[in-house]
This record gives structure tokens, sequence and C-alpha cells, in this order.
């Protein structure tokens, strides 16, 4: 049994409160200082803590190996805030040990975008990791682990040889999430699933008191990993779990710490990159017609498509995107692409499952999603009047 | 500072003409005709928990619907109209003679008004009780026109010296007006009181509280078995304040009924709407100034001020220099017919208060479909969630608010729908039921009715 451990790492640029009177003001759309101090405020309870344990793991137990994304929006942070901190990524890739997944530079929707951005979006987070980094990724995750069969295409007409998804029964069709799979469409693509009910243990329910395995130890974790039939478990989560979802006084940092060496306890249990986990041999085919993802309990666009907030918002976003594109204007084009990042629709969510309003609202930059909406759509309408005055 | 040299300079500059206000008028009632009424369905009443008996509650009230000026007097209507149909009996005490709106089940009693069969005349002092420190009731209705608070004084006494009540359960005090005559009665009869909170005098004051009212207020909260605000804003107020122990203190927010209407009127200008008592704690100013900034954007909208008041002159010169006094209607008070026209018809509902112990006005607004804009201090702020909420001194906040209310399309239906469905979540039966249970803190173990 391979352990497929992929974490996310991502922060958004959050917008400025940009009232209606400020259009056509010339103020800025995103908050830079309070990013940042965001930003400073998570490196210290999480990337930091978390970087300086992964890598004395990496040390101490040489089959220790896991993946990584990490979105363009999140290096332009770590450059102006802490740029020792992206030297301790780097020297985590280094070990050669830690592989890196695509997906788009500004963890944006762009895959609901007319063509070229999706691609133009993806290319550009590929030629950020090789650079930054000096590796480039062969496994692809779209934004908030959408897939279908759309996307399976994309990413083998981009050169990827797998992509993450959830691992959900819809997809599944009665199968383990726990196999290497193919796409239907597009068999030469690799599938990788995530296993949710054992992400979730440690993603959501860790620092649960009224959790009946609570609390959850690395051996017991182990257990539950090892005795799980199949050959490899997709553990896909937020890297922030570890010090920022769970705060440290959760134990959260030690229950990582203590992973390789519980895993190496395990009888038969291994770990594998993304990359390593495609090459495993393939269970079968499976086809997504719809697209899915990882987020709440419909596992669909809901969480950032599912109100009329939300589309008018990302209707509004699609169109002022041909003017941002037409404008010509560097500068309009970057704050349009920040604009399609996927978290300010998430937070124009108005309310659904208990579980899922309580994570929206935990993830939320605003007071309520009508201060989302209204902010949004003044920077939208902003942006749309400076393309406008390029064009004319 | 310069803004009082302003308004002092320009006194004379700007009075409403009588052809001002009747224009005001005919515009209103351009704006609420065609208006379809439907009577909502009442909701079933509260049900009566079952370890509460029924009781025989005395409200030591002052203003009644229909001749009422703000959320106190729909407090007291909707409260004992609930507390009716759960079966209690309310006799109701106010200084005014009438007209009440009637409730079945509720006694109206005035000073000067029909006595009981039951009541003996009143000579004071003559049943050996203490008859306190306030004069002897006057058998005759109380003159309103004379200084405050001889007024005052007059109807505490009576209310002291009331009789015929033996079967009283508990005395209910609403805001200081009748504290002094309501603790008094309390005491004579061995009842415990419930004292409710809707505005303190530091807030209706701004800060510069009249010491009779303020030493009225602290009487009756002393006093109170049981003290209700109707936020948790004032209820902090109380203890930080008053020192009212938080034991004795519970939190009732108000409610508001599904309105009358059928539909939304969406024709002709935009129309921004204030309805409120013209003070100074309701922040009309900010109003006009925000709607002065959103007109340099929007000026086909008209801004709405429905309500009468002191701050009325200084709103008027306002509204003059600021250059929108074209754009700005004055309409005075406002019928609840044309108020509830005024809802179906309005774009935007803005409650800027300064201080806002709750604002009734603001939930009936959401209750219309009207998208709202509250101030972040008030009350109705910590029940209603699908409400823009905004620093009360933030002109500017509120001017873009209003805009992108207006400009977004899917923003206005959004919060116009939800905000109804958040407005009428829960209605006065449930805010009846929580009063009861505040009753029921204090008359367990007392008589029982025959079921």
């Amino acid at each position: 049994m391979k352990i497929v451990l992929y974490l996310h790492i991502h922060q958004p640029w959050r917008l400025a409160r940009f009232r209606y009177l400020d259009l056509g003001s010339g103020r800025p759309y995103f908050d830079v200082p309070r990013n940042l101090a965001i930003f400073r405020g998570i490196t210290e309870r999480c990337y930091r803590p978390a970087f300086t344990r992964l890598r004395r793991a990496l040390d101490e137990f040489p089959e220790f190996q896991f993946s990584l994304s990490i979105t363009g929006t999140w290096i332009e942070q770590a450059r102006e805030t802490d740029p020792a901190l992206l030297s301790e990524l780097r020297g985590l890739v280094g070990t050669g040990r830690v592989a890196l997944v695509g997906e788009t530079y500004y963890h944006s929707l762009a895959f609901l975008v007319p063509p070229p951005e999706l691609q133009e979006e993806v290319r550009l987070q590929h030629r950020t990791l090789e650079g930054e980094f000096g590796r480039a990724p062969t496994v692809l995750r779209m934004t908030e682990l959408a897939y279908s069969d759309e996307l399976a295409r994309f990413a083998v007409a981009q050169g990827y040889r797998g992509m993450l998804a959830e691992g959900w029964e819809g997809v599944l069709e009665g199968g383990s999430p726990n196999h290497r799979y193919a796409s239907r469409v597009a068999p030469e693509l690799g599938l990788l699933l995530r296993n949710y009910p054992l992400s979730d243990d440690v993603g959501f329910r860790f620092s649960s008191r009224g959790w009946s395995e609570f609390p959850l130890t690395a051996e017991k974790y182990l257990h539950w990993i090892a005795s799980s039939p199949g050959e490899m478990v997709g553990l896909f989560m937020d890297f922030e779990t570890f010090g920022e979802h769970h705060p440290a006084s959760s134990g959260i940092l030690e229950f990582l710490s203590a992973l390789p060496r519980a895993a190496r306890d395990a009888p038969n249990v291994g770990w594998a990159t993304a990359e390593e986990a495609v090459d495993l041999p393939s269970r079968g085919l499976l086809g997504a017609p719809t697209t899915i993802s990882w987020a709440d309990q419909n596992r669909d666009l809901g969480a950032w498509l599912g109100n009329d907030l939300q589309r008018s918002a990302f209707e509004a976003a699609k169109k002022v995107g041909v003017l941002a594109h037409q404008a010509g204007d560097p500068e309009i084009l970057t704050a349009w692409r920040r604009l399609l990042t996927s978290d300010h629709f998430y937070y124009m969510y108005l309310g659904g499952h208990g579980a899922d309003a309580g994570v929206h609202q935990y993830f939320s930059a605003y007071g309520n999603p009508y201060d989302a909406y209204a902010n949004y759509m003044n920077a939208l309408t902003d942006l749309r009047q400076r393309a406008l005055a390029k064009l004319r | 500072m310069a803004e009082r040299k302003q308004r002092t300079s320009r006194r004379s500059a700007k009075r409403p003409s009588a052809a001002e206000l009747a224009w005001s008028r005919s515009t209103l009632d351009e704006l609420t005709r065609d208006l379809a009424w439907s009577r909502a369905p009442s909701p079933p009443p509260g049900r009566l928990p079952p370890a509460v008996r029924r009781l025989h509650v005395l409200m030591v009230g002052w203003e009644f619907p229909p001749h009422h000026t703000g959320g106190l007097g729909v407090h007291c209507y909707e409260l004992t109209r609930e507390l009716t149909r759960m079966g209690h009996r309310v006799t109701f005490l106010t200084p005014f003679p009438g007209p009440f709106t009637e409730v079945p089940g509720v006694t109206f009693r005035w000073p000067g008004g029909p006595r009981l069969p039951t009541e003996r005349p009143s000579s004071p002092g003559s049943e050996g009780e203490p008859s306190g420190p306030w004069p002897a009731s006057y058998d005759r209705p109380i003159d309103l026109s004379r200084p405050y608070a001889e007024a005052m004084t007059d109807y505490n006494g009576w209310v002291a010296e009331l009789t015929g009540l033996d079967d009283i359960d508990l005395v209910h005090v609403h805001d200081w007006f009748g504290t002094v005559g309501g603790t008094a009665l309390a005491r004579k009869l061995r009842v415990p009181m419930v004292m409710t909170v809707h505005s303190t005098e530091y807030d209706r004051s701004l800060g510069h509280p009249w010491t009779e009212i303020l030493e009225r207020e602290q009487l009756g909260l002393d006093a109170a078995d049981r003290v209700i605000a109707v936020s948790r804003h004032l209820m902090a107020q109380l203890e930080e304040r008053y020192r009212v122990p938080p034991s004795k203190l519970r939190v009732i927010y108000n409610a508001v009924r599904p309105p009358e209407r059928l539909a939304r009127l969406e024709t002709g200008a935009r129309v921004v709407l204030f309805l409120g008592r013209l003070t100074a704690m309701k922040g009309v100013d900010t109003f006009l100034r925000a709607g002065a900034r959103v007109l340099r954007q929007l000026p086909e909208l008209l801004l709405v001020v429905a309500g009468e008041g002191p701050e009325f002159p200084h709103l008027l010169n306002l509204a003059a220099h600021l250059g929108i006094a074209d754009r700005v209607m004055f309409l005075g008070k406002v019928t609840e017919e044309e108020r509830s026209g005024l809802l179906a018809r309005a774009s935007v509902f803005v409650l800027p208060s300064v201080v806002e112990p709750f604002g009734i006005a603001a939930l009936e607004a959401m209750a219309a479909g009207v998208p709202t804009i509250v101030s972040k201090t008030s009350g109705v702020a910590e029940v209603a969630k699908n409400v823009f909420a905004v620093d009360f001194w933030d002109s500017e906040e509120f001017a873009s608010r209003i805009a992108e209310l207006l400009e977004y399309p899917t923003l206005w239906h959004t919060m116009g729908e939800r905000g109804r469905d958040d407005a009428l979540r829960e209605g006065w039966a449930e805010r009846a039921i929580e009063t009861v249970g505040v009753y029921a803190e204090l008359t367990s173990g007392a008589r029982s009715l025959p079921t």
C-alpha cells in the first residue's frame, strides 16, 4: 500500500474594500499589506514549522515522499514577505523526493472560461515552478480538485501524464478509490483519487473532540491505512491543515512528524509521489461527464457557482475577460486573472448544509456574502472601465 | 463646530412652504397608489410552555397604537396580542385616553377612564399602604400639555394607587415612564416585576441625559426582578451603566409581522427610504449626506424621509445646503397604510442610527423585501444577517452600499428575498413565548388555574 500524500499550498490575493464610490479613483483592488500580514501569520503558525518538520522527516526517513502544489499567488506573497521560506521549500524539493503538481497559476476558475485562458494559466504555472524549483510537474490538479472528461483531454493535450481527482462515489461507480485509474476519454492519462474519508479524518476531524476516534494518533491512522484494500491511498488536503486549520495546540504538527515512523512500523506500507503513483498499473477507466470537486457534501461546483450572486459575478468576470485580453495591458490582464481566483466566489456562498456553512464562514474574508459580492463587482466594474478606456 | 455654525446661519434659509408640503403629499399618494392590499394570514399563536399556567399581567405602558411614535408602541401591541392569543390576560395602563387598537383579552385603563366593577374609588392612604413620595392620584384625565415632569408624576401616582387588581400575577413595566408607580404597585400587590427596556436615556439624549429620567430608569431597573433588553448591545449597556446584575438580564428581540400587501411596485424613480423619528440619534443627517453622494452618480434617485421630530428644520437646511433639496422628500408623519405603501415602493431602506437599541423599522423593510442597510451598532444588526451593516458615521460607505444595491440587480434581488425570510423566520409569537419564559421564572409555584 503506497501512501500518496499530496498537500496543496495556496493563498489568494484578497480584495481591499473597494467602494462603489471608488470607481475610477485608481485605488488598488487588492489589499497588499493585509494579505501579507495574513501570510506572515500563517507562515509562523503553519508553513515554517511544517516545512521544518517535513525536512527533518525527509532527512531521517529515506523512503518518505510526498507531493505539493504551490499556487503562483502563494509564491508571489512568499517572495514579498519571506524569501527564506521559498528557500526552505526549494530545499524540500531539492531532496528529489517531493514532487510538484501542476495547476493554474492563479488558483482560478479558468477551466470554465473560453480557451485559451486555462492553457495560458497552466503554462504560466508550469514555467513558474520550473524557474523557482528547477522541476516541472507531470501531474496536474485543477482548482479545488475539479475534474471532468473535458479536463482530462486538456491535461493530455498539455502533456501531463496524470490528474488528481476526488474519490467520489459518483465517479467510482462502486469501485474503491485506492487504485490507480485512467480516464475513459483519454486512457493515457492516469487518475489518482482522493480517499476522502481518510483525508478528512486529518483535514476536518483531527481536532474535533466530539469525534468518536478523537484523539487520532499516527499509529492508529497508519493502522487504518495498512488495513485498507488497494494499492495506494490518496491523502489529499490543504497544506494549511498543519498548524492553521488545526492549531498547533491540537498536536497536528506532532502528528505530521509521527507519520513517517508510524508508516515504517506498519506492515506493507510505503510512500509514493503523485508522479510515481501514476506509474502503477491501471485498475480501469473512469468517466466524469460533469465536473466534480473536493468541496462540500455535493462535490460539485456549488461552492463557487451555486447561487445567483456567484453566477452573476462569474458571468460578469467572463465578459470583462474578453476586454481584459483585448486591452493589451499586462496590468489589466493580471488584475483580471487575480479576480478569477476561485476564493473570491467562495466568499459569496450564501449557505447550505450545516457543516458546509461553517467551513465557508471559516474561510471567508468578509462578514457576509453580500459584502464579498458588492466589493468584487466594484473592482470588476472598475477594471472593465479601465479596459474600455484602453480600447477607445 | 463648523456644522453648528452653518445650522445657525442658515436657520432662516428655508422652511417648507405649504406648496412644497402639498407636493410631497401628492407624490406620496402617487408612490403608494395602485397598491394591492391583502391581509396576511395570522401565524398560529405561540404555544404555552406546559409548565406555565394562564397569567394576568399588568402592563405599565405608555403609547399604544394607533397613536404611537416608535418601537415601544409596536412592541406593546404585538406582545399583548400574542400573550392574549396564548390565553393570558393583560391589563394595559397608559396615561392616554385612547383610542386604542382593540386587542381581545386586553383591558385598557387610563386616568379618568372607566372603573372596574370591583374597583373602589381611590382615597390616598386609606388602605394603610405606603403611598410613596408621589402625590395622590387624580381621578381625572392627565393633562399631558402640562410640564412633562408633572404629567409623569401624575401618571405614576395614579398607577400606584390603582385598586381592583387582586388577581394580578405580575407587573410588567416598559421603559422609564411608569417605573415609580409600577414599582409601588408591584410591592403593594406583592407580585414580581418585569421591566423591558426599549432604549435608555443615555442613548436618547446622545450622552446628555436628563437626571430625572435617569433616576426613574434606575429605580425600575433596581426594583425589577427581571430586566428584558431588546438587544445584546442594550443589555451590555444596562450592565455597565446601570449596574444591573447579569443574572437579572434577558435579551428578547423585536420581531415583525408579515406585511399586508401583494406585490412590490416597480415604477418611476428609484426611492431610497428613511422611516423613523427625526431625532439626533436616528442619524438622518448621515442619510442625507450619503444620499447627496450617491446622487452625484445616480442623479435620478429620490430620497424619501418619512417621519417627524425635532431635527426636521435642521435636516431641511442640510438638504438645501447639500444642494439636493429637489431630490429629497420630507413626508412628515405617515399613516400605517402609507408606511406599507412606501415600503412596497422603496428600492433601498436605510437605518443610519447613531444609537439604535433595536430598530424595528429595518425589520419591517426586510419583511417587505426591501434590501436594507443598517448601522453596525443597531440591535437589529445582531439578528439580521441579510443586510449591509455600516459604521453609523461613514456616510461614504452608506452611499456606496446604496449605489451597489441599486446598480447590481442580482445583489438587490438576493438580499431582498433572503432578507424577507430572515425577518419573518420568527415572529412575535416566538417573542411572546420568550417573554412568558421570563414570567415563568418569577411565577412558578404560584397558584394554578383550573384547566
